[in-house]
């Protein structure tokens, strides 16, 4: 289907983000507290600009209102849920992915080129359209459960295979 | 199978099969309509089932606005043939696929469509929101055509028929079979009771079938019948019984005489009740026995064994009988347990039961019906009932055949006493009419006396042959005065006037024979008949007491009335007998002079017997006047004697009369006038409307030196009187008539004594005899003469009234 409305990348991006709160589940450990936000971290430079927030405004995910928290570094990285990658970090993945080990967050990036990495949800641009790839293992390791429906249209990866 | 025993079998079939037919349409129409109802909701229910499983399948799908998923997703109804179109649409109302491939074009916008499932005309839609989490990320659209329910329906419809058909034929086999345990007993029934009805039988019975109502009506209609049956033989003996007595009333009713009716109602019980014994026993009120009447024939070997016999008697014993003479009907169905001497009889005699039933008038028993029979106990209520009747129809009737002969007596004393009275009335009546008769003959016959007296009297000169004849005319002329005198009379018994004297009665007939021997000799002759006469006289008869005039009349009369009963000539006989009834030695012993006479003629039959006595009854037609034997029986009665008539048709006629003798009175034997010498010369003034008998008594008168004047008629008389008075020369008696036109015989008599106290005045009458015998003499008349005057009256009455002044007052008195 074309995306006939002139809607943005980014913009369709920002509402891929905000679905993946609806598709998977967070252990309670995930939150400080029960009415802690639920936090959609981005790293690096932002690239949503305000979409992203037009998106969440209002939102809540399971009783925990939506925000959006932007990383500037790996380091400012600390408790979030989503945490988007622009394909621009995925450079520092791999020190990412060793300071979130143990913590339940779901990595996202659209760096569309190569394996992910450990990388948990990939969005791919083909045909002018954005498919999923997503490492199931990486999820579970992460204490994430994905909803298979969230699987039907995706691509399955490993973290054996990359 | 006859005709009307179609019926009952068919509509119970169809009753059974049109229950059937409406149970079942009743529960396919609800079962369709629930299947129907049903069914929708199923087909609606499975429709929203799988949109809710593409729903949850096609979130990602939708949340990722992944195309290629979604399509596939949707492809999944392809499985569901029905399901005519799936589409999705994204939050934001955008298709993103569609079923089948290339319906995208026409898809509707989803605006129009609310979420739900609803049926359409000819569609089922769905629209199923697509939510993940709370979210909503889409819509699905579900299309689906009927056709599901519709061969649903189908499928039912013809399963249902299939059902129905076959539940037909069963209910009609098991209905054929199962009607036959019902319609079987009823027709069975109706079958009996058209056979009762048809050959009025009551005594078949319907057999009883299976089954307990079946049994009772069955058990019902038998017992019925039973009870009918009964009805009907008791209904038939009542009839029995009631024709019996009607015929027994009847057989009663004809009959008059109680032994008779007794007879009759025995016989009748005897033969068709029937008893074995049955009497008839009369009872006098108080009496301490009762006498049999009457044994049924059949009962008498019975009765002789019962030592009874008609007439015989049987006391009344403290039992059975003394009840029933106190009117009770009594009932003893064992004689043998009855410790009474006439229950103990008929119980040594065999017979065993007995009913005494008594007879009833006016609350009076006059007698008893005894019935018994040889069985004990055999008498049964209606037995007894109608022994009860019986006996107060025949009481009835015996107290009719009592009335009756009352009855009888009483129409005869009735009818006698009528005919008596008849007999007075006629007698009284010709009486009347004799006595204007009388007048006029008297008239009549006055000159005749009066001439025939003058001529014995003055001619001395005649010859014996012509004084014979005159004495017979006078004697004649004397009778006919005599009877006419009595023919107003001759119905009166015995008058002052009738003067009695001795008759011998053998002279007397002897008189009569020739007085009437023209009747009986001569005329026959002429006409070549021949009667005999005989006279046989008692020749010892002693004298009766009675008048010789009348008596001889009434023989003459008898001897007319035989001659003409032999219009062919005979015997005709005059008899006289001496009778003496009872003792002869005795004083008082009564006797009887019989005068008789006897013809041998044609005789009387008892019609004419009975009647020949009334006045004007004659067989003679025009040549009797129906006055002789009534002027006979006349003469009877006055005389107090008896008149008897022997005479049967063709047996001849004895007239039989019989004076009572008694001792005889001496009576002045009349007939010997004192001859009177001329009497002075009288200036006599003659008063009558009758020219023969002035002249001749004028003629007779002046013979004797008297003067007559005569005058005819009242008024010319005292015309006469009175001029002769105012002439200084009167008469010195008046004679007058009594009976004249205009003016009568009182008012001259009146007329004269007005003028003339002293001058005597005769008065001469035709009526002479009644107006001395009842005593109405006129004033003013000194002396009352009948017609015809003799002459040696006159000659008295002239010499007494004219004797002396002094005498004429008195002699009216006298008179």
């Amino acid at each position: 289907m074309a995306a006939a409305a002139p809607v943005s990348e980014y913009q369709l991006k920002a509402v891929f983000l905000f679905n993946f709160a609806q598709f998977v589940e967070w252990p309670a450990s995930a939150f400080p507290q029960t009415s802690a936000p639920f936090v959609i971290g981005v790293l690096g430079k932002d690239p949503f600009g305000a979409d992203l927030d037009d998106v969440v405004r209002g939102e809540a995910v399971n009783g925990h209102p939506l925000a959006v928290q932007r990383y500037q570094n790996v380091g400012e990285v600390r408790d979030c849920q989503i945490l988007f990658i622009p394909a621009a970090e995925f450079g520092h993945v791999g020190e990412l992915l060793a300071r979130l080990k143990g913590r339940s967050v779901l990595t996202v990036t659209d760096a569309d080129e190569g394996p992910q990495r450990g990388v948990m949800i990939g969005l791919i641009t083909q045909d002018r359209q954005i498919r999923l790839r997503i490492d199931v293992e990486a999820a579970k390791v992460a204490s994430l459960t994905i909803s298979s429906k969230l699987l039907r249209p995706a691509e399955i990866v490993g973290t054996a295979r990359s | 199978m006859s005709a009307h025993e179609r019926p009952i079998r068919h509509m119970l079939i169809t009753v059974i099969l049109l229950t059937c037919g409406a149970v079942m349409v009743i529960t396919s129409a609800a079962f369709f309509a629930y299947e129907f109802v049903s069914f929708r909701q199923l087909t609606a229910r499975n429709l929203e089932t799988l949109g809710k499983a593409i729903a949850a399948n096609s979130t990602a799908a939708l949340a990722f606005e992944n195309a290629d998923d979604a399509r596939e997703v949707l492809s999944a109804v392809r499985a569901q043939p029905h399901i005519i179109a799936a589409r999705l649409y994204l939050s934001d109302g955008r298709l993103i696929a569609s079923y089948p491939d290339g319906d995208a074009g026409k898809a509707p916008s989803q605006a129009v469509l609310d979420d739900g499932y609803r049926f359409t005309a000819e569609l089922l839609t769905g629209v199923q929101p697509v939510v993940q989490g709370r979210r909503r990320m889409g819509t699905l659209y579900l299309e689906s055509d009927l056709g599901e329910v519709y061969e649903h329906l189908k499928l039912m419809s013809l399963t249902g028929a299939m059902v129905m058909l076959f539940c037909c034929v069963a209910a009609y086999l098991i209905s054929v079979r199962l009607q036959r345990s019902i319609s079987g007993p009823i027709l069975a029934l109706a079958s009996t009771a058209k056979t009762v009805s048809e050959h009025r039988d009551y005594s078949v019975r319907a057999s009883r079938p299976e089954g307990q109502e079946f049994g009772l009506l069955t058990d019902a209609f038998n017992h019925m019948l039973t009870r009918i049956e009964g009805d009907q033989t008791k209904l038939r003996s009542q009839l029995a019984r009631l024709d019996l007595l009607h015929r027994i009333t009847r057989a009663t009713g004809e009959r008059v005489d109680l032994p008779s009716v007794f007879r009759v109602v025995v016989r009748c019980l005897e033969q068709d009740l029937p008893i074995d014994f049955a009497c008839m026993c009369g009872y006098e009120s108080g009496a301490e026995a009762l006498s049999i009447a009457v044994i049924g024939a059949q009962s008498a070997p019975l009765a002789t064994e019962l030592a009874l016999s008609e007439q015989s008697k049987v006391p009344i014993d403290q039992n059975g009988l003394a009840r029933c003479v106190a009117g009770e009907l009594v009932y003893e169905p064992d004689t043998r347990v009855i410790p009474f001497p006439f229950p103990e009889r008929f119980a040594k005699a065999g017979l065993y039961s007995l009913v005494v039933a008594p007879l009833l008038v006016e609350n009076r028993v006059f007698g008893v019906l005894v019935s018994a029979r040889r069985a004990a106990d055999a008498f049964n209520s209606a037995d007894c009932e109608f022994l009860r009747h019986l006996s107060e129809h025949i009481a009835l009737a015996s107290h009719q055949a009592q009335l009756y002969g009352a009855l009888q007596r009483a129409y005869e004393d009735l009818r006698q006493s009528q005919q008596a009275v008849m007999q007075q009335e006629r007698l009284r009546a010709l009486g009347q009419m004799a006595s204007g008769i009388a007048h006029d003959i008297n008239n009549a016959i006055s000159p005749v006396a009066l001439y025939t007296e003058s001529l014995l009297e003055r001619e001395p000169d005649l010859s014996e042959r012509a004084r014979g004849y005159l004495v017979t005319i006078q004697r004649a002329i004397e009778d006919v005065a005599e009877t006419v005198s009595r023919m107003r009379e001759f119905y009166r018994p015995r008058e002052p006037e009738l003067v009695l004297s001795t008759v011998a009665c053998n002279k007397m007939v002897e008189q009569v024979v020739s007085l009437t021997r023209a009747r009986w000799s001569d005329l026959p002759q002429q006409r070549g008949i021949v009667i005999q006469l005989r006279t046989e006289l008692s020749p010892d008869l002693p004298e009766i007491m009675g008048s010789e005039v009348e008596i001889r009349d009434a023989l003459t009369n008898l001897v007319f009335n035989a001659v003409d009963a032999m219009p062919e000539g005979g015997t005709l006989t005059l008899r006289t007998k001496f009778v003496t009834a009872g003792s002869h030695a005795a004083l008082d012993a009564a006797r009887y002079v019989h005068v008789e006479v006897q013809d041998s003629g044609i005789g009387m039959d008892e019609e004419t017997r009975r009647r020949c006595l009334e006045p004007f009854y004659t067989t003679k037609g025009e040549r009797g006047t129906g006055l002789g034997l009534a002027m006979v029986y006349g003469m009877v009665q006055r005389h107090s004697a008896e008149l008897e008539i022997d005479s049967a048709r063709g047996a001849g006629t004895t007239v039989r009369l019989i004076f009572s003798v008694t001792e005889a009175v001496a009576a002045p034997s009349g007939g010997v006038p004192r001859l009177h010498g001329p009497v002075q010369r009288l200036r006599i003034l003659l008063v009558d409307d009758d020219p023969l008998l002035i002249k001749s008594l004028r003629d007779i008168l002046e013979q004797d030196g008297h003067v007559v004047t005569a005058a005819d008629g009242g008024q010319k008389g005292i015309d006469t009187f009175t001029a002769a008075l105012a002439s200084r020369n009167p008469f010195s008696l008046v004679i007058t008539d009594l009976g004249m036109p205009y003016v009568d015989g009182r008012k001259v008599a009146a007329s004269i004594k007005t003028a003339s106290p002293n001058t005597p005045v005769i008065l001469l009458t035709g009526w002479g005899k009644r107006l001395l015998a009842e005593n109405d003499v006129p004033a003013h008349v000194d002396r009352v003469l009948s017609k015809p005057p003799r002459l040696i009256e006159v000659r008295e009455a002239l010499g007494e009234l004219t004797a002396g002044p002094d005498s004429q007052a008195t002699l009216a008195e006298s008179a």
